[in-house]
C-alpha cells in the first residue's frame, strides 16, 4: 500500500464518520480523482459494515416506497442523451478551466476539488474548500448562485499580522485574476460579489487566496502566489 | 412499478443474505418488483441506521429515500466478495446520513447538535447475535479494545458522533479523541487481518 499513514487514517475516519465537515468534503472530492484513496475508504467501509448490518431495526414512520419509486421514474424519464450531452459540456469546460490553471496547480502541488460530475440538475448552492494541501482546508467558500452571494468561512487559516487575505476568481475567459475582496481569517466574510459574473464562469472558476498588504492588493493584481486554492462543488440541487 | 406483497416485519431483519444478493442482482437488471421486495425486507434496518445518526424524522426519511434511489442505481456494483448485501446497503444509507449531518453549511459549521447525548437505546453490538462470520470477527476485535475506546468507536459508527461530540462525551480534548480513534482503528484492522 502506497497510501501515506495519514491518508490511510483519514480514509478510516471517513468510513467511521468522524471527520469534520470541511475535512469530509475535502476527502470526498479527493477520492474522485485518487483511486487508491477511494479504495482505502471502501476497504474501511467494508471492514466496519458488519456493524451497520447489526443495527437494531426501526420501522420507518411512513411507507416511502412509492416516493422512492417516483424518484427513480423521474430520474429515468430525463432523456439520457441530454444528460450525456450536458455532462460532456460540463466536463469540457472543467478541462478548459483546469488547463488554464495548470501552472498554478503545479506550482503549489495542489489537487483541485473536482466538481461532482454526476449532477445534471442546476445546483444553486456550491462550496469550495480552499486549501494548501488536500487535507488541510483553510477557508470554506459558499456560493449561492441564485442570489449571487458569497460567504467565506475560515477553517484553519493562520492570521497574518499586518497583512490581509484576498480572494480571487480565476477563469480563462476573465483573463487576469479578478479580486473578490478581502477575507477575514477570524470571522465569516459575506458579500454579493459574484453578481457581476456569468453563472458558467462562477461554476468553472478556480478560487484562490493570496496574502496581500493590509487592506488588499494596491494595484488590483495578486502580488504573490496563491496560498490556498480550490474549485466549487455543488452541495444542493 | 408493481409493489410486492407486504413482508411481515418479523422476517425482515432475518432475511437471508443469499436472498438479498439475488434480489440485488435482479434490481441491477432493472426488476422493479425485486426492488419493492428488497425495500420491504430491509427498510427497518436501514431506517435504524439513518435515524440513530440524524435523529430528526424528516431528515431520516429523506436520507432513507436517497439511499434506496442510490441502491437502485448502484445495485450492479455490489460485490459479494467484499461484504454482505445488507452491510453494503446499510453502508450506503449510513453515508447518506453522514453526508447530511456533516454537510458544510453556508451558515454554520458549528451547527452540530450541542449536548448531544446517547439515547437510552445505544446499540450494543457485543450483545447482538452474530449474523455473519464477518460480524463475529469484528465483535471479537472490538472486544479487545479498551472499554472507553470501544464506546467511542461505536458512538461514532452508530450515532454519528463527531470528534467534538466524543470530546464532550468523554471530557477529553479533541486531539486525544483523534489519537484514540487512530489507535483503535489501526488495532481493529490488525486484529481483523490476523
Amino acid at each position: 500500500m502506497t497510501l501515506s499513514p495519514d491518508d490511510d487514517f483519514a480514509a478510516a475516519e471517513f468510513a467511521l464518520g468522524t471527520l469534520e465537515p470541511g475535512e469530509r468534503a475535502a476527502l470526498a472530492a479527493r477520492r474522485r480523482r485518487e483511486p487508491e484513496l477511494d479504495a482505502a475508504i471502501r476497504a474501511w467501509e467494508a471492514r466496519l459494515s458488519p456493524l451497520a448490518e447489526a443495527t437494531p431495526p426501526i420501522p420507518p414512520p411512513a411507507d416511502f416506497l412509492p416516493a422512492i419509486e417516483a424518484r427513480i421514474r423521474a430520474a429515468a424519464a430525463s432523456p439520457a442523451s441530454n444528460d450525456v450531452a450536458a455532462l460532456q459540456k460540463r466536463l469540457s469546460r472543467w478541462r478548459a478551466a483546469a488547463v488554464g490553471a495548470a501552472g498554478l496547480a503545479a506550482a503549489l502541488a495542489i489537487g483541485f476539488v473536482a466538481r461532482e460530475a454526476t449532477r445534471v440538475a442546476q445546483p444553486k448552492e456550491f462550496v469550495a474548500i480552499l486549501q494548501k494541501s488536500a487535507d488541510s482546508p483553510a477557508f470554506v467558500a459558499s456560493i449561492n448562485l441564485a442570489k449571487g452571494e458569497l460567504s467565506v468561512r475560515p477553517v484553519a487559516a493562520p492570521p497574518q499580522a499586518g497583512r490581509s487575505y484576498e480572494l480571487w476568481i480565476i477563469e480563462p475567459t476573465l483573463g487576469a485574476p479578478r479580486s473578490l475582496g478581502i477575507i477575514d481569517a477570524a470571522a465569516v466574510t459575506r458579500g454579493p460579489r459574484l453578481a457581476a459574473f456569468d453563472r458558467a464562469v462562477v461554476e468553472d472558476a478556480t478560487y484562490a487566496v493570496t496574502v496581500e498588504p493590509e487592506g488588499g492588493s494596491p494595484d488590483g493584481k495578486p502580488s504573490g502566489p496563491p496560498v490556498f486554492v480550490g474549485k466549487l462543488v455543488p452541495v444542493e440541487p | 412499478m408493481s409493489t410486492a406483497e407486504e413482508t411481515p416485519k418479523a422476517t425482515e431483519a432475518a432475511a437471508a443474505n443469499d436472498d438479498l444478493a439475488l434480489l440485488l442482482q435482479r434490481v441491477a437488471a432493472g426488476d422493479a418488483a425485486a426492488f419493492a421486495t428488497l425495500y420491504r425486507s430491509t427498510q427497518s434496518v436501514l431506517y435504524g441506521v439513518v435515524a440513530r445518526i440524524l435523529t430528526r424524522g424528516d431528515a431520516s426519511g429523506e436520507a432513507l429515500q436517497e439511499a434506496y434511489v442510490r441502491i437502485w442505481e448502484k445495485a450492479g456494483d455490489f460485490d459479494p466478495a467484499k461484504g454482505s448485501p445488507l452491510g453494503w446497503m446499510a453502508t450506503i444509507a449510513r453515508n447518506r446520513a453522514l453526508d447530511e449531518v456533516r454537510r458544510v453549511r453556508p451558515t454554520s459549521l458549528e451547527a452540530m447538535p450541542q449536548g448531544f447525548e446517547p439515547a437510552a437505546d445505544t446499540v450494543d453490538p457485543l450483545a447482538a447475535r452474530a449474523r455473519s462470520e464477518r460480524l463475529a470477527a469484528l465483535i471479537a476485535c472490538l472486544g479487545a479494545l479498551d472499554a472507553d475506546k470501544r464506546e467511542a468507536v461505536l458512538l461514532a459508527y452508530y450515532r454519528g458522533f463527531s470528534r467534538e461530540a466524543l470530546a464532550r462525551k468523554f471530557g477529553a480534548p479533541t486531539a486525544t479523541i483523534k489519537t484514540w480513534l487512530r489507535r483503535s482503528l489501526m488495532q481493529l484492522r490488525e486484529c481483523l487481518e490476523s
